[in-house]
């Protein structure tokens, strides 16, 4: 009895993970950065909960949304750059949907 | 004829059984993240969590297909005995998971199942009855090669993501914004345990039926029917095992930030997903565990705790012989004992089933048993508070001083 092992196969997996997870990490680390520079940055509180986490009170979270106002307010960009970057980022959040959708569907059609 | 047809029967209702527990097991895997960082609230997270791994369970058949039909060989010579095998092995994996829960050990379910499967089909048919060829690189190899995957990625991908939302001048990075981001990545990652953990049983349930002549000998895609009751059965124990999570939540916890956790789930749906649709057959856990550990390596200053690998590391190598082990001894009883030997078995897995219920009734719940492996495996690393700084934030960092300085000296 022989044993064949596709060694191929693994790469394929290393390959394909790699530049999934590199594409949709890329591009919504890059989309949240454009909101940034937008002047809209994000900040998200935690959903209610729970005892063990550092979890951003409601202070700070204001706290976060003020400092984040005053930098938008002190950003030198003129509105049409802000604009533009606004619709960057919309667009890398979009191939990041994109790149995973296309994953899901590779899947399922094969 | 009959006693087979009621053997199958008892096969099919102790899969789904596992798929349950396996269900009810893995929730935290795919919603610790998201719960950890706050991204989702406990109760929505465990509802999608449940959602999507149903989703799954019907995307891609391809593991159930390698389960059924391609790890034990079909031989006409041992064909009436396969059904009893299969219910011997399913009690060696039922088995030694509890042990393990009830020690808090690391283990997975998935080679639990291999294990008791192989074990028991070595003791009933022999070396032959064993393709090692598939064994050895569809569950074997990428046992060992998936965790190192997901762990390589989730470490470059937790790299990307810091490198590009890093700001040296001290504004806002919005690195809060992963937070959304991980609402969508846990929801992949659910997604992705569904392709590849309802498949197991799908495979086993397809195999019980083939060897009894249910299903044709070539045709190893699991039937309609099967694979709908797998995946409302995991997405049941998805949903249950969630709220005891919930209850428990908050003390087996690892610091995770928003983008390193964004970063270690893509990863690990991206490695399953990948893996899912080439046929290999994961441990989801071992998966997701490898990417906490390379996103934790991921961020800087972090650490290795080899200890807490290593103890990890061994419930993993562990698994897989010590399930087969008792596949194994419950097999030499169906084969010594003939349909006695399957009725005392019949009685083991009662009482398995019966402690485990027991147990998860119990309130002592504690990190070991409620928090999964993968909340574990965040404790392998080690991340200062205040990590060292980038080279450029260090020249900046100088710059401002010598431009104190400076003003000091001219202000005297």
């Amino acid at each position: 009895m022989t044993v064949v092992i596709h060694w191929e196969a693994f790469f394929q997996v290393l390959g394909a993970a790699l530049v999934g997870t590199l594409v949709v990490v890329g591009f919504y680390a890059l989309g949240l950065r454009m909101l940034v520079r937008a002047g809209r940055v994000p900040v998200v509180t935690p959903a209610e909960f729970t005892d063990a986490i550092t979890v951003i009170s409601e202070k700070e979270a204001k706290r976060a949304a003020k400092a984040a106002a005053k930098a938008a307010r002190k950003s030198p960009l003129s509105d049409g750059q802000k604009t533009l970057a606004q619709i960057a980022a919309y667009a890398c959040f979009a191939v990041c949907a994109a790149a995973v959708l296309g994953g899901i569907v590779l899947i399922v059609v094969k | 004829m009959e006693t087979a047809a009621l053997i199958v029967v008892l096969v099919i209702l102790l899969a789904l059984f596992f798929d349950f527990t396996n269900g009810f097991h893995d929730t935290a895997n795919a919603m610790a993240t998201p719960i950890a960082t706050g991204a989702l609230k406990p109760r929505t997270a465990v509802m999608l969590a449940a959602g999507l791994n149903l989703v799954g369970a019907f995307l891609s058949t391809e593991v159930a297909a390698t389960v059924s039909g391609g790890i034990i060989q079909e031989d006409s010579s041992t064909a009436h005995l396969m059904p009893s095998l299969i219910f011997a092995g399913l009690i060696g994996a039922i088995t030694w998971n509890m042990l393990t829960w009830l020690l808090g050990l690391p283990s997975s379910s998935s080679h639990a199942l291999f294990g008791g499967l192989i074990g028991a089909t070595l003791v009933g048919v022999g070396l032959s009855g064993i393709n090692f060829g598939v064994v050895l690189s569809k569950v074997v190899l990428p046992a060992l090669i998936a965790p190192l995957t997901a762990g390589l990625i989730a470490y470059l991908a937790t790299k990307l993501a810091y490198l590009i939302t890093r700001r040296y001048d001290g504004k806002p990075d919005g690195r809060s914004g992963f937070r959304w981001g991980q609402i969508f990545t846990s929801s992949l990652v659910a997604l992705a345990h569904g392709t590849n953990d309802a498949q197991k049983t799908m495979g086993v349930i397809t195999l019980a039926l083939i060897s009894v002549g249910w299903q044709a000998q070539g045709d190893h895609q699991p039937h309609i029917y099967v694979i709908v009751a797998c995946a409302f059965t995991i997405a049941l124990g998805t949903y249950l095992g969630g709220w005891r999570i919930i209850r428990t939540l908050g003390k087996g916890l690892t610091d995770v930030k928003p983008a390193q956790g964004f970063a270690a789930e893509t990863s690990t749906a991206a490695t399953i997903l990948a893996s899912s649709a080439l046929g290999f057959a994961l441990s989801t856990t071992q998966v997701a565990s490898g990417s906490v550990i390379g996103s934790g390596l991921g961020r800087r200053g972090s650490a290795v705790r080899w200890r807490t690998v290593g103890r990890i590391a061994v419930g993993w190598v562990l698994t897989l012989p010590a399930a087969g082990l008792v596949g194994a001894l419950a097999a030499f009883i169906v084969v010594v004992g003939g349909g006695w030997g399957v009725l005392i078995d019949a009685v083991l897995a009662l009482a398995v089933i019966v402690a485990l219920f027991l147990r998860s009734r119990r309130n002592a719940v504690t990190a070991n048993n409620a928090f999964s492996e993968v909340a574990d495996s965040g404790r392998a690393i080690e991340v200062p508070e205040e990590p060292p700084l980038t080279p450029r934030q260090a020249r900046a960092q100088r710059a401002r001083e010598r431009a104190k300085a400076k003003e000091k000296g001219t202000g005297r």
